[in-house]
């Protein structure tokens, strides 16, 4: 928290929409010091959040003119539009630039949209466009091309990627020591965080992994598969897909692995939802029927799938899908659990489902990073992306060094860093760095920073002043 | 229950009160009285005990109305119980009684004293009267919430708990700069008017302790006679800035940032003033027989209503001798009070606004038994939760009225002394009529009377509920258990 307060003021932020995404915002940003203001229709909605946080409640339609001037429009930096509806997010944003002189960010999920996102935010000057779904598909994309990992993000345009996996008990890792790896594995990779019951550590080289940790690394693409091969775990895709729901992500998704030819089957109840899809999605196969129900599932080959997708709308029936398939699948399934709503992270986290999504999160980690370079004062550096780790205890924020400043052209082991912090590599030229004590920071790299410190906005807050 | 924050809170408020007590000792200095080392006393014991009541941090600072309402009662009674010690200790007021009542009266801005002789308090106890009615009048907590960083949105519930009004918002969305506006509105205005007393030929110490009282919209005054001595200019000053600090807040806020329209276009507001111009007019009518000419009728006039319905209570006339409308017409103000968001007392208009609203909703449900009609203020719609909260303000303040009435009538004293009385302290107005009248005091009364008046200070300065709230059982079991965590 200590960094949160460093640059006194915090910007005027107006939030329309108070769901999922928008109260997720409202914590994360309130919690940096923004000053914020929520427009939704509903009073009750308005009344619960505004006894949570320290925010300004507005009861009202967030585009009506009339109603943004009363949130202060005429001052505010930003306004967010995170409605159910993407026509509304949309006007919002629009008749917000038109009144203030702020950035807008609109959440667009419709694919209708999506392909449309960059004529969309050029033409209509907005600062950002979310889809939470997309993204959210696109994480799984990933993770179930490398069915292994429980989660794999990544960072320099696509460069890099931090990969988490679970050690089992009886992996070569176990009792060796972050040093060894280095000299008996490989050097190309970096551990940059391990959990172990419960706690989160960034590992210093005397570190000794455990079966049973939970480590995140990062490297680029080939060496981190290439390490993952070493140590003995499989680097293949899934060969297909079973998703229950037909939703917006479904759709995504599907067409995501489709395009890296896996092979998808999706169940979803509504037929006319089942035709629209089948003619979006020609090389699917789409059944129409309950996914909820046993013998259905069965039938359509639960138990042999190489994953497992549950995308119902509903996380309860999300979480006892997944469950369930991890119970009576005989091809030992890769599941993917979405998680949208439901709060109780600790819970969950003990429920063993292995790769869990959330969306709001994905959504949220987007705006902060752009709240957070907006309000970062030098020109030296910028956030580029930032990613959540364990629950928002830990932070891996990557900069982009655009100019020569104190901490440039200095070997590492002579700045003077943050305790707990490591950085995880330096990406220069299109190629990945990870840095030993002897490198320097340049101007033009992009460096990835991974620290329980939560709220750095500059490349300056990792030193230790 | 929150015990932790509880405590905390109620720590920096006794500090903060040291600190302030500081002031009155500064004018000791000043006109060399030695009354004002018991201020310093007081003060320095007292940042002890604060110092060491919030000396350690809680660790969880999330709590809810309940501990909101809670701890701001507490704090109101324990900010009166350590504010009376330097007029109990020094022998100004020497019954223990009469000097948490003086306190209490000061604090909840009520004006009502038990002195016979104000003019024989030496210069720093009176402006540590005065000052009770300042810090009283904004409120403590949201004093505090103004400068001590208290992180979290729990905090809008301690400002909800203190803030007068159906329904309390804040400014701007950081709870922390609302209260800093609040009261760098409310400094400026006690400033402007200080200034505007001093020009108009008061002497300075009576000017600091005047506009400190109408700020609080409290009612100490120096002299015995209120404010029937000084110059026309000076009552009209103070008509003013009387009628000014019972209008919300909020239009101010407005008015600085340039939206005059909407400022103006505030219902209350505007109820407000209509109130006091129909109230002038009549009044005036009614006493010219009794004085010098039109103007003199006029001046006043305005000076008694401006004086009521903003619940200060100062007085220029006994309007205790004015014929039975006028009288009528004063007692009914008292009740109505200021506007919401103010610093006045009273019911409060837009209390009226809405209950009347939800009258005349009422009848023409009768007319057209299936009609669907959404009350609303300032174009806005009303919640239901609010308009029932209103209702049950009303019940609940006529409850309370008629106990407290019935539990002083043993006293045997007339039944106008007793209705005005609790009238007046409930309504933190102060003079009332009769024996309690302006050119009156309430030292007649026995303690258990001005136990009674107290309470009624107090709850109504806080609004009834977070008083009663000590009253509820389940509160002190809770309370009980959790004691041996502390």
């Amino acid at each position: 928290m200590s960094h949160a307060n460093r640059s006194a003021k915090g910007l005027r932020i107006i939030i329309v929409g108070c769901g999922k995404v928008g109260s997720t915002l409202i914590e994360r940003l309130d919690k940096e010091g923004h000053e914020i203001t929520i427009i939704d229709q509903q009073p009750d909605k308005i009344a619960e959040i505004t006894n949570l946080y320290d925010i300004m409640g507005i009861v009202g339609n967030g585009a009506s003119y009339n109603v943004q001037k009363e949130a202060g429009i005429d001052d505010a930096d930003l306004i967010i539009a995170v409605t159910g509806s993407d026509e509304l997010n949309l006007l919002c944003c629009t008749i917000g630039r038109r009144a203030g002189q702020c950035a807008a960010i609109a959440r667009v999920r419709t694919p209708e949209y999506s392909n449309e996102i960059g004529y969309l935010r050029e033409k209509l000057g907005l600062a950002m466009i979310i889809n939470p779904e997309l993204e959210a598909a696109k994480e799984a994309a990933r993770v179930l091309s490398l069915p292994t990992a429980l989660e794999i993000s990544t960072f320099a345009h696509g460069q890099a990627e931090m990969i988490k996996i679970k050690i089992p008990e009886d992996n070569i890792l176990h009792n060796m020591s972050i040093a060894d790896l280095g000299r008996k594995i490989t050097n190309n990779i970096l551990i940059c965080a391990v959990e172990r019951d419960g706690e989160f550590t960034i590992p210093s080289g005397d570190f000794v992994i455990h079966g049973g940790d939970i480590i995140s690394f990062v490297g680029t693409r080939r060496q981190g598969r290439n390490f993952l091969k070493k140590i003995g775990f499989q680097t293949k895709q899934v060969r297909n897909t079973l998703i229950v729901g037909g939703g917006k992500a479904a759709y995504y998704l599907s067409d995501q692995l489709i395009k890296s030819g896996i092979n998808v089957k999706i169940i979803e109840t509504d037929r006319a939802r089942c035709e629209q899809l089948s003619i979006l999605l020609p090389d699917a196969v789409i059944i129409n029927g309950d996914g909820t129900n046993r013998d259905l599932l069965k039938e359509e080959g639960i138990e042999e799938t190489d994953s497992f997708v549950p995308l119902t709308g509903i996380d309860e029936e999300n979480i006892m899908l997944t469950l369930h398939a991890k119970q009576v699948s005989k091809a030992n399934a890769k599941v993917i659990t979405k998680i949208n709503r439901i709060n109780f992270t600790d819970v969950i986290n003990q429920l063993d489902l292995g790769s869990v999504i959330y969306p709001k999160y994905i959504a949220s980690e987007a705006i902060i990073a752009y709240v957070r370079a907006r309000q970062a004062a030098s020109e030296e550096s910028n956030i580029e992306t930032i990613f959540h780790l364990f629950n928002g205890r830990a932070e891996a924020i990557e900069f982009h060094i655009s100019e020569c400043s104190s901490i440039t052209n200095i070997p590492l082991k002579e700045l003077k860093l943050e305790k707990n912090l490591l950085i995880a590599f330096i990406a220069r030229k299109g190629s990945i760095l990870i840095p030993t004590g002897l490198d320097t920071l340049q101007p033009g790299d992009n460096v990835m920073v991974v620290t329980t410190h939560v709220g750095f906005r500059d490349i300056h807050d990792i030193l230790d002043e | 229950m929150n015990g932790s924050i509880i405590r905390y809170i109620l720590g920096q408020v006794i500090r903060l009160e040291s600190i302030l007590m500081l002031m009155p000792g500064l004018v000791s200095l000043i006109y060399r009285e030695s009354d004002g080392y018991y201020f310093l006393v007081v003060a320095f014991c007292g940042f002890l005990l604060g110092s060491l009541i919030c000396r350690k941090k809680p660790q969880n600072t999330v709590f809810y109305l309940k501990e909101g309402c809670i701890v701001t009662a507490l704090s109101w009674i324990v900010m009166s119980c350590l504010g009376c010690l330097p007029f109990y200790l020094s022998g100004a007021i020497p019954h223990i009684f009469d000097a948490l009542f003086e306190t209490i009266s000061g604090f909840t801005t009520t004006g009502a004293t038990i002195l016979n002789d104000v003019e024989a308090l030496s210069h720093c106890m009176l402006f540590w009267r005065s000052l009770t009615h300042w810090i009283g009048g904004m409120g403590v907590l949201v004093f505090l919430l103004a400068i001590i960083p208290m992180s979290g949105g729990s905090n809008i519930n301690l400002m909800r708990a203190e803030s007068p009004g159906p329904s309390v918002g804040k400014l701007v969305p950081k709870i922390r700069t609302t209260a800093r506006m609040l009261y760098v509105i409310y400094f400026g205005l006690t400033l402007v008017e200080m200034i505007a007393l001093i020009v108009a030929g008061m002497p300075v110490f009576d000017a600091v302790n005047i506009a400190l009282a109408t700020a609080g919209t409290g009612g100490f005054g120096v002299l015995n006679s209120s404010l029937a001595d000084y110059s026309i200019a000076v009552q009209w000053i103070v008509t003013v800035f009387m009628i000014l600090f019972g209008v919300n807040f909020n239009a101010y806020y407005l008015l600085i940032f340039g939206q005059i329209k909407k400022a103006f276009s505030i219902e209350e507001v505007r109820v407000y003033f209509l109130i006091i111009l129909s109230s002038t007019i009549l009044i005036a009518i009614n006493i010219f027989d009794t004085t010098k000419g039109i103007f003199d009728a006029i001046t006043q006039s305005a000076f008694q209503v401006a004086s009521l319905i903003s619940s200060t209570g100062f007085s220029t006339v006994d309007f205790d001798t004015w014929p039975t409308i006028s009288k009528t017409i004063l007692v009914m103000l008292m009740f109505v009070g200021a506007c919401a968001g103010s610093t006045g007392g009273g019911i409060k208009v837009s209390r009226f606004l809405l209950v009347l609203k939800t009258v005349r909703k009422e009848l023409s449900s009768y007319i057209h038994p299936k009609s669907v009609k959404k009350i609303q203020i300032d174009d806005k719609p009303v919640e239901h939760e609010v308009i029932r909260s209103v209702n049950v303000y009303f019940i609940t303040f006529l409850v309370v009225f008629c106990l407290s009435l019935f539990l002083i009538s043993f006293e045997n004293h007339d039944l106008v002394t007793n209705f005005t009385a609790v009238a007046t302290t409930i309504n933190n107005m102060g003079p009332g009529l009769a024996m309690v009248g302006p050119s009156q005091n309430f030292s007649f009364f026995t303690d258990f009377s001005k136990l009674v008046l107290m309470f009624d200070m107090l709850a109504g300065r806080l609004e009834l509920f977070p008083m009663l709230m000590l009253f509820h059982p389940t509160l002190w079991k809770q309370a009980l258990h959790l004691d041996k965590k502390f």
